[in-house]
């Protein structure tokens, strides 16, 4: 019982660590980390209650690689359990728990990305009739009267820009805004995004699912906004979404609360805070990568420890 | 099917520059002008046109006459709608350099850009006068 119960309480933790951590601006500082800490902690909640459940259901799980013993073992640990009716209700509801929380994941990320990919499908059969390849062969141009730049990913990736955004830019802002879209489709942000949408949509009542998706949205920016300034300078990018949100349109409908990102854009872009020191990084990353183990180890120690009680009996704590 | 795909944009391209209705072979002799092309293959395009509600017909003798549905401002103004529609949706279908923002912060973005850039300028200026 201690297993399930340490897991299920370390993913709650999780859970309510989530709203501190978007406090304060470590994370616009080194996106990357940040991204890779949000990941992280997405992740290992829902880790947390896959185990727990898991552990609820399959409580030692014996460790051999025997397959025929492995799975003799598993039956009788569960015949075990499902010989008192106490025992059978817990492994069961354990087992659905699991089931469950997985199911509903990976149904809400299949359902993201088809439907991300039918909405691409149709926008680059729109853009085969309107857009015009630019002589640089980098993007297309689509004659209309606003200005906005996006980007496309996917197997046909593509960037496009209105022709009132190229108006609005000058040369190295338009290479600015041309190599911050090459930064998302590089590095594979809308996969980033998909991911947290899903399990935004998987979990919608959660605080942190919804905070770990508004500040992935944030950092995927910042951080295609770091390389951008890598090949022009930051002023340069900062300028750039300056000059697109001038000549963008002014939606007359309020945006969400929190307000839009650009914000805090051009501020970090206009006045660059040092990134996160060498040491910092290191450590972030560690508790990260620490947060992504631990509930699988939780899970299999008991397993591990009787499997080494078993293999060497003496001198090793079989159970701690 | 990606050659296809440009065939339909050349067709729409010439429909939508034509005043009123046109026939396949107008369309046809208009292309042939800068290459060779079957006035069948002509004829499939624009019915696949015409299926995806692009261009609209009425018969014409033994044939049709095309016309396109939306004109080409009305066909982009439609896409980029959804496109901006999209950026505060927050999908993954595509990513926006920036999200659409209320008026009073584009002012304030301005701000902050000039703030930035000005003590810049200045010492540009005066590096320049020392000179």
């Amino acid at each position: 019982m201690s297993v399930p119960l340490l897991l299920f309480t370390y993913a709650v933790a999780a859970a309510a660590v989530a709203p501190l951590l978007s406090r304060g601006t470590w994370a616009d500082r080194s996106p990357r980390v940040g991204i890779f800490v949000w990941q992280a902690l997405s992740v290992t909640i829902i880790a947390g209650i896959v185990f727990a459940g898991a552990a609820l259901a399959v409580p030692a799980m014996p460790f051999t690689s025997n397959l025929a013993e492995f799975l003799q073992a598993c039956v009788m640990t569960l015949r075990e359990q499902y010989s008192t009716p106490g025992g059978a209700l817990v492994t069961t509801a354990g087992g659905i728990t699991a089931v469950a929380v997985v199911a509903r994941v990976g149904f809400c990320l299949i359902a993201e990305l088809a439907s991300a990919y039918r909405a691409r499908k149709l926008q680059l059969q729109s853009l085969a009739l309107l857009g015009r390849r630019d002589s640089s062969g980098q993007f297309l141009v689509v004659e209309h009267a606003e200005a906005a730049a996006y980007c496309l990913p996917g197997r046909h990736n593509e960037i496009v820009f209105t022709s009132a955004a190229l108006g609005a830019l000058d040369e190295d802002q338009r290479a600015a805004v041309l190599a911050h879209e090459t930064a998302h489709l590089r590095g594979r942000h809308h996969l980033i995004l998909a991911a947290a949408n899903a399990i935004h949509r998987a979990f919608p009542r959660l605080p942190a699912f919804r905070i770990a998706r508004t500040e992935l949205t944030r950092l995927i920016e910042m951080d295609a906004d770091d390389r951008a300034a890598r090949s022009s300078s930051r002023l340069t990018v900062a300028a750039a979404v300056v000059r697109l949100a001038e000549a963008g349109s002014t939606p007359n409908v309020a945006l969400g609360a929190g307000g839009t990102s650009a914000l805090a854009r051009v501020r970090r872009l206009a006045a660059p805070t040092a990134p996160l020191g060498a040491l910092r990084v290191v450590l972030t990353v560690s508790a990260a990568a620490a947060m992504l183990v631990l509930p699988l180890t939780v899970a299999a120690a008991p397993a591990v420890s009787s499997a080494y009680a078993q293999t060497c009996p003496t001198g090793f704590p079989a159970s701690t | 099917m990606h050659r296809l795909g440009q065939l339909e944009s050349t067709i729409m391209d010439r429909m939508w520059s034509y005043q009123g209705a046109a026939a396949v072979r107008d369309i046809l002799e208009d292309i042939q002008r800068e290459r060779e092309i079957a006035y069948m293959t002509v004829k499939t395009v624009m019915d696949t046109l015409h299926r995806k509600g692009l261009l609209m017909r009425e018969p014409d003798g033994r044939a049709f006459r095309y016309r396109p549905t939306q004109t080409r401002e009305q066909y982009a103004a439609a896409h980029m709608g959804e496109v901006l529609a999209g950026g505060s949706d927050r999908t993954a279908t595509l990513l926006h350099f920036l999200e659409q923002i209320p008026a009073d912060e584009v002012a304030q973005l301005r701000a902050v850009l000039d703030q930035a850039a000005q003590p810049k300028a200045q010492t540009q200026v005066q590096t320049q006068a020392s000179e």
